[in-house]
């Protein structure tokens, strides 16, 4: 019985044992004799090279990020999806200045003789030129109390993107941090966690935002109304529906960091930093958190979509941006009045809405495709 | 089973808990004084005082939220603020049925429409059927729910206007009946309403069909000979509804937050007009109310579809 085991130990060892070059098993290190050749024909200058020339001329060792990165660029439909969302960014940040320098003086009956500083302003009421198409004054016609309905839009992308950002910055802020202390610790932060998820869960996420912008709103513009930008022109409650989108969303965020930093945590660098006398801030703050970068960039693009949504929607409501102001979603809002007359007014908020979540779910799901090719069906 | 039964049943008590809590809190510590308010110019001192004390408004924080739980244990919600002397049931009571059947046909939508079109563009992969197909279903899921709301009231004014005929774009018939007139008033919200979910369902059916035609059961099936019916709806449909009834918890959690937007803009008097009413008004009870209501309608859904589970892949035991 020993006599066998043992041969047939032998004979299983004899298969594994290559019989061609060709046919090395992985874990064999061989030369890489790929590389050399080309490096040879790159290099003209014969003549000796030293050895740090060599170094530099070889291309970079590709990493993971690069690998990546790499992926991503030759994603064409996320790599178009950014183009248009660079395009609304600048539309949005620069485009009123453009505009607001547009066009000749115009003698308005109510307001006096103006320039395109007044009338292509967001919230400026040009009462004789109610619900215009599109004119080379008004690029893309004006609303049912005479505004300019491209220099609304354009504030209203605006609105949008502080909005993104700031449910962005509060979500992965919390999201990381509960997420980390959780996943490392475990513990009952961990348990509270985990309660707190399943509650969030249970509870629509969007009654919460209704409920916190509706009872609270009539009170945003004093408190908020001394900040600039978000606490004026009707903006005051923007801070407390970015404050309540953030508030639904970052359990799963969180969620989302536990589960890697729970996998982290049993890699070996991690053992080895352990090992050399670092302490948990340390490990956590140099090895956990930089290893987060990509669960977290894709977790957070793929949620931007969902909060412009959520964003319009609340203002749609009447519970977001008020009336001076302007957003995508209360531009649909005023616009629904007029749908049988006037369905332009309607198209050009909602179309502009859709391009833009649309591009921004195709770049989220680019970007999770290129960072984890198993996502990819 | 009944481990798991009681288990999900005290997770529903503590959810309803601190969803209630959640929103208690808000509505105490918010600014204003909901009698105040709802009194007006007709604001007299001694009646401000005998009404705060008849909604129990002038005890204290954690006496208020107990006694409102006490209520909630007899399904007592109490009285509305801005309707006077009207329980809150009273005001919910219409509104329930209307939602509930709102909710069960859009979540049929979802699931009959939604399923098909994704093992049908599974089954074609990669021909232009499929690419149309996901394309549609990307852009309908990334268009929020108002937005198709309204444009399926453009295009129905645009029909009634071109043919003369007046097929309504607001209102809802009567609940849970199905006359030629009632068909006419629910169609329309109903496909608007499941259709967010159908795109993401077939987004999802269509992944898990690919996933299952790559196993090796479906190849032994085909190298057995079998018709390719037969291996596509007996051992390949099966499998692939696994993981959409993962998704079926899910998905009810967005009908709840849909049925705001399709009920406000269709006016259709369900529990989401109410809720979102109440907000407007005040109405804290009915808040509250409307609130349980959703919480519970979810956890429900996200048990049910546990158990589902369990009842389709016998291999995962609930714990």
């Amino acid at each position: 019985m020993d006599m066998k085991e043992k041969s047939e130990l032998n004979s299983s060892d004899l298969t594994a044992v290559p019989t061609s070059p060709e046919l090395t098993s992985p874990g064999v290190m061989v030369p890489d004799t790929g590389g050399v050749p080309e490096l040879a024909e790159l290099v003209t200058d014969t003549t000796i090279v030293p050895a740090e020339l060599e170094q530099q001329k070889r291309r970079k060792p590709s990493s993971p990020f690069r690998d990546s990165m790499r992926r991503l660029r030759r994603d064409k439909r996320a790599m178009a999806s950014i183009g248009v969302i660079v395009f609304f960014i600048l539309l949005a940040l620069v485009g009123p200045t453009i505009y607001q320098h547009i066009g000749g003086q115009f003698n308005s009956p109510t307001l006096g003789l103006i320039g395109p500083d007044q009338y292509h302003n967001y919230s400026i009421q040009e009462l004789t030129l109610l619900d215009q198409g599109p004119s080379a004054m008004h690029l893309l016609g004006t609303d049912n109390i005479g505004r300019d309905i491209l220099a609304r839009l354009m504030q209203g992308i605006l609105i949008s993107i502080t909005v993104a950002f700031l449910v962005e910055v509060i979500d992965i802020f919390l999201g990381i941090t509960v997420g980390v202390l959780a996943g490392y610790f475990g513990g009952w932060i961990d348990q509270l966690l985990a309660r707190f998820t399943d509650l969030m869960f249970a509870f629509p996420g969007l009654l919460f935002v209704i409920l916190l912008t509706g009872i609270l709103g009539s009170n945003a513009d004093a408190w908020f109304g001394g900040i600039p930008f978000l606490g004026q022109n009707g903006n005051s409650r923007l801070l407390l529906v970015s404050l309540a989108l953030a508030f639904t969303v970052w359990p799963l965020m969180a969620r989302y960091v536990r589960g890697q930093t729970l996998q982290l945590k049993e890699q070996q660098f991690i053992e080895a930093a352990r090992t050399s006398g670092t302490g948990s801030v340390g490990i956590i703050l140099h090895h956990i958190i930089p290893n987060l970068f990509s669960i977290v960039f894709i977790a957070s693009t793929l949620n931007i979509a969902n909060t412009i949504v959520g964003e319009a929607g609340i203002s749609y409501l009447g519970l977001g941006v008020q009336d001076p102001g302007s957003s995508i979603g209360l531009m649909i809002a005023q616009a629904t009045d007029n749908i049988q007359v006037y369905p332009w007014e309607i198209m050009v908020p909602t179309v502009v809405l859709a391009i833009i979540v649309v591009a921004v779910s195709f770049f989220g799901d680019g970007l999770r495709d290129a960072f984890d090719p198993r996502s990819k069906d | 089973m009944i481990r798991f039964l009681v288990k999900r049943l005290i997770g529903l008590i503590f959810v309803v808990v601190g969803v209630t809590f959640v929103t208690f809190t808000l509505g105490y510590f918010a600014p204003g004084d909901p009698i105040r308010e709802q009194m007006g110019i007709h604001f007299q001192y001694q009646l401000w005082l005998q009404l705060r004390h008849a909604y129990g408004l002038d005890l204290p924080f954690f006496a208020q939220y107990w006694n409102f739980l006490v209520h909630l244990v007899h399904l007592d919600f109490g009285l509305s603020f801005h309707y006077q002397n009207r329980p809150v049931w009273d005001i919910l009571k219409s509104g329930v049925p209307i939602s509930a059947e709102l909710g069960f046909w859009g979540l049929m939508v979802e699931l009959l429409l939604g399923i098909p079109l994704g093992i049908l563009s599974a089954l074609k992969a990669n021909t232009w059927i499929d690419t149309l197909n996901m394309s549609l279903m990307l852009v309908i899921y990334a268009l929020p729910v108002f937005v198709l709301a309204v444009f399926a009231q453009v295009i129905i004014i645009w029909l009634d206007n071109l043919t003369g005929a007046s097929w309504p774009v607001s209102q809802w018939g009567n609940p849970w009946q199905y006359s030629f007139t009632d068909i006419q008033y629910k169609l329309v919200p109903i496909l608007v309403y499941g259709a967010a979910g159908f795109a993401y369902f077939a987004r999802i059916a269509r992944t898990s069909m690919l996933e299952v035609l790559r196993q090796d059961y479906v190849r032994t099936a085909r190298a057995k000979g079998m018709r390719e019916r037969v291996v596509i709806y007996r051992h390949a449909l099966r499998n692939a509804m696994i993981p959409l009834i993962t998704v079926l918890g899910l998905s009810i959690a967005f009908l709840v937050a849909g049925a705001f937007f399709i009920e406000h803009v269709f006016n259709i008097p369900g529990i989401g007009s109410i809720s979102l009413n109440s907000v407007f008004d005040r109405d804290y009870p009915v808040i509250q109310a409307t609130t349980v209501i959703f919480a519970v309608a979810v956890v429900i859904g996200n048990m049910i579809s546990d158990l589902l589970y369990t009842v389709v892949d016998p291999r995962i035991k609930v714990q």
